[in-house]
């Protein structure tokens, strides 16, 4: 399949929030670009560094670059940019958000000015650039590549992910020092490229907050296990955007509130995202297919719903202890209670890998009938790791059957509409037969 | 292969075309291996404990059998090939795996090596990608972690006297591979890039005593070498993870002296010692972390602060041209690889990008692209 503009790309949606983001994401990078007219500091970000709060009490405004490739990739304008990233000597089985970035601030460099008819008006230049190690290598390798452009100041910055089988009580105190270590020095650069100075009360309150709108969101999330389910992941691939590139905004409280009512009035009264539900879904882990949207409501077809996600995940609960004043260690070990909870419940059942722990989990919750995992061709860290996973499950679930859907994150090329509905529909005759089996 | 106390550079070939044996001997007798991926991780634990550490390989240009049906195809294929061999069987005479966290790859593998393979032991060191202050105090927790994590397996806790004695002994080891390398800066070297391949790939296989002997037996026997003379180009291969000598040996092959390397088994491997008189603890942390120049550590600075110890060995060892080496799949050092091409020519010093499938290398494509390559340093030194 070739790489063309203007085609529908995009799923059907089937939440009144969920319909409005496209809107939220215009607003977004209109207001990134109003700011950098008003010289506001800028800084490139990664989704989830736990950092935001830091930003926002430092008003520093954040441009989300793994996002602008997705939307590329939803927009279907990836490959000028990957195209030009390759033609700058990158691989093309590099991370295909990092070619898509790396491609748009070469050609940017290039011109002198934005990138001719980039998508939403194109990100601005940012004044710093801030990377992190969780997720993958390239959240916190990419920024350094854009050296060969730009001569922005970078922050790199440690945030750790314990293995599996880690004695989570041995590490805690040490890993929870260090990454607090870390967004003090993350704070000391902002002060010094800023001239401002972090109030630390004013963090704390937004740090409250955040945790509040991530509280509603959970709540949301939670009533998908009813049957039928109010929503499905074609709905949540869109919603997650508020809650990563807007986290401290009071809009995006106000718009957690507003889908937790819409879903537990649909809830209440018995509406599924479909008249018909008969099976339900999991997306397991791997980025889903942005040039190809559309793609998940084949599944419609067969009454298929995809009732849970494991990528782009609701942050796991954490309750602020009273007695910790300090904002900065709070968000450290906030991390690290996150980063580790899937590791300390794999261990206590049985040594589950954390991957796989959170796959079964969601099975078991959202009373779910088959997998579907997507191989991105171009991103390892979400990849790696899916046939153990499926193997896990099906240790526990013997018959659970489990899809891998093949192309990549932004590059369509690596897309075949025909295989990908062959596919499903081998799979969703699989899930028949289960289902069929086990009434 | 006990018998290989022969060793001198005859020795060490045949101790690397039959690379596991000696430790499966040592398994046989009673000693336990530990199998382990990374320069970042800290051997030196291990042979404190009278444990021998094993770096596990993959095999270049060897078919895939069974990963496929347990690995993704969209991998590292180092780590899939070295995958392979163990779900073969091939490593079952190693006690455990120390797998560091350093790149993706090595992080998920963890958890899958572990799910299939099983180990006796098995643990996983964080290695920060920073080196900012606190991450050299995290990484020296953490490496006190993998000390303790190692006792409790051995069932016997690790002297610090007999620790400080096995850094001495890994600086030993170091200080030898540097001499060694001293040897390939004359025109013609005294030894080949293959040849050197064919050492420093034992030395991660066998315990680091026999591994010294090796060494001085191999220098002293090539510092008696009297070389014909030659003028073929003097190269610098800059890459990852290179463990067959037939990777170099198909460059030499193409008329030219690999006498310099940036490897992850090679130079980067042995380059810097610990420093004996502090606390070896913090000793570990600070050159394990501090002294390591592989694109998975995020050092700041522009491409002549970062890489500007490629121009030292370049003057030092002086170089004719670099092959800079990626495996395919692996992010870190695609990043990294274009800058690195820039400061290079910066240097005015002829570049070659050579990307890899590592199971099935394009050596026929290779070969066509490296002659090119000469003929371009040829013609510049005309």
């Amino acid at each position: 399949m070739t790489q063309q503009t203007g085609e529908k790309t995009s799923s059907r949606k089937f939440t009144e929030s969920a319909g409005k983001i496209r809107t939220v994401v215009k607003r977004m990078y209109k207001q990134a670009q109003q700011a950098k007219e008003e010289n506001r500091p800028i800084a490139y970000c990664m989704v989830m560094c736990n950092y935001e709060e830091i930003l926002a009490a430092m008003d520093i405004v954040q441009v989300y670059t793994e996002n602008y490739a997705g939307l590329c990739a939803v927009k279907r304008q990836a490959a000028v940019y990957m195209d030009k990233a390759r033609a700058e000597g990158y691989s093309e089985l590099l991370c295909g958000y990092a070619q898509v970035g790396i491609g748009f601030d070469a050609m940017r460099y290039e011109l002198g000015e934005m990138p001719p008819d980039a998508p939403d008006g194109g990100m601005p230049e940012p004044d710093m650039l801030l990377g992190c190690s969780m997720g993958c290598d390239p959240r916190w390798k990419w920024y350094q590549a854009l050296g060969r452009y730009k001569n922005t100041p970078i922050y790199n910055m440690d945030l750790l992910m314990p293995q599996s089988d880690a004695n989570i009580d041995e590490i805690e105190e040490y890993s929870v020092r260090y990454m607090a270590e870390e967004l003090r020095g993350l704070i000391a650069f902002l002060e010094e490229q800023t001239g401002g100075k972090m109030d630390y009360d004013r963090l704390m309150a937004i740090v409250r907050q955040v945790e509040e709108t991530r509280w509603w969101w959970r709540e949301a999330y939670e009533l998908r296990k009813a049957i039928p389910c109010p929503m499905t992941t074609q709905d949540h691939f869109v919603l997650f955007v508020p809650h990563h590139m807007m986290l401290t905004d009071e809009f995006t409280l106000e718009f957690y509130k507003g889908l937790y009512d819409e879903l537990k009035e649909r809830v209440d009264n018995g509406i599924g995202a479909i008249d018909d539900e008969k099976y339900r879904l999991l997306w397991g882990v791997g980025i889903p297919p942005w040039h190809s949207m559309y793609i998940l409501d084949y599944f419609l077809n067969f009454g298929a719903v995809f009732a849970a996600e494991t990528a782009y995940m609701v942050p796991e609960p954490y309750d602020i202890p009273d007695r910790v004043d300090d904002p900065v260690e709070m968000i450290a070990r906030r991390m690290f209670v996150r980063n580790s909870s899937l590791q300390r419940r794999g261990r206590a059942a049985g040594n589950v890998p954390a991957l796989a722990m959170a796959h079964l989990e969601r099975i078991e919750d959202f009373s779910l009938d088959g997998v579907v995992m997507h191989v991105t061709r171009s991103c390892r860290a979400s990849t790696m790791g899916q046939i153990m996973v499926r193997n896990v499950i099906r240790d526990r679930y013997p018959n659970m059957p489990v899809m891998f859907l093949e192309s990549d994150i932004v590059d369509v090329d690596t897309f075949s509409d025909t295989e990908a509905k062959n596919r499903i529909d081998t799979f969703m005759e699989m899930v028949e037969a289960r289902k069929g089996s086990t009434k | 292969m006990t018998e290989t106390a022969m060793w001198g550079m005859e020795g060490a070939r045949l101790l690397y075309e039959h690379r596991g044996e000696r430790a499966r001997e040592l398994a046989k007798q009673g000693r336990e291996v530990i199998g382990y991926f990374c320069a970042y991780t800290p051997v030196e634990f291990l042979t404190a404990l009278d444990l021998v550490p094993y770096r596990i390989h993959g095999g270049v240009g060897r078919p895939l059998e069974k990963v496929d049906e347990y690995l993704e195809t969209i991998v590292c294929p180092y780590v899939r090939s070295a995958f392979d061999m163990a779900l073969r069987g091939e490593y079952n005479f190693l006690s455990g795996v120390v797998i560091p966290h350093t790149c993706d790859a090595m992080h998920r593998l963890y958890d899958i090596w572990m799910y299939y393979i099983k180990p006796g032991y098995g643990h996983s060191i964080t290695v920060p990608h920073m080196t900012h202050k606190a991450s050299f105090e995290y990484f020296r927790n953490e490496l006190a972690t993998f000390r303790r994590s190692l006792e409790r397996y051995a069932g016997r806790p690790i002297d610090n006297g007999r620790l400080r004695e096995a850094i001495r002994e890994h600086n030993r080891c170091r200080r030898l591979v540097r001499e060694l390398y001293d040897l390939r800066k004359s025109q013609p070297p005294a030894l080949s890039g293959t040849e050197a391949m064919w050492v420093l790939l034992n030395g991660t296989t066998i315990p680091v005593g026999e591994y010294n002997d090796l060494l001085e037996s191999v220098i002293e026997e090539v510092r008696r070498r009297k070389p014909e003379p030659d003028d073929k180009p003097r190269l610098m291969f800059v890459g990852s993870e290179v463990d067959d000598a037939s990777v170099i040996h198909h460059i030499e092959d193409c008329e030219a002296n690999v006498v310099m390397d940036d490897l992850c088994t090679g130079s980067r491997h042995f380059w810097v010692d610990v420093d004996e008189t502090k606390e070896p603890v913090e000793a570990l942390a600070e050159r394990y972390l501090g002294g390591r120049t592989c694109p998975c550590t995020y050092r700041s600075g522009i491409a002549s602060e970062r890489f500007g110890y490629l121009g030292e060995y370049a003057r030092d060892w002086d170089i004719d041209g670099v092959l800079v080496y990626a495996i395919r799949f692996c992010d870190t050092y695609q990043l990294d690889a274009p800058e690195i091409q820039d400061y290079m020519q910066e240097l005015k010093l002829p570049v070659l990008y050579l990307e890899d499938d590592y199971v099935k290398p394009a050596l026929g494509q290779w070969r066509t692209r490296v002659e090119a390559f000469l003929e371009t340093i040829e013609a510049r030194k005309e």
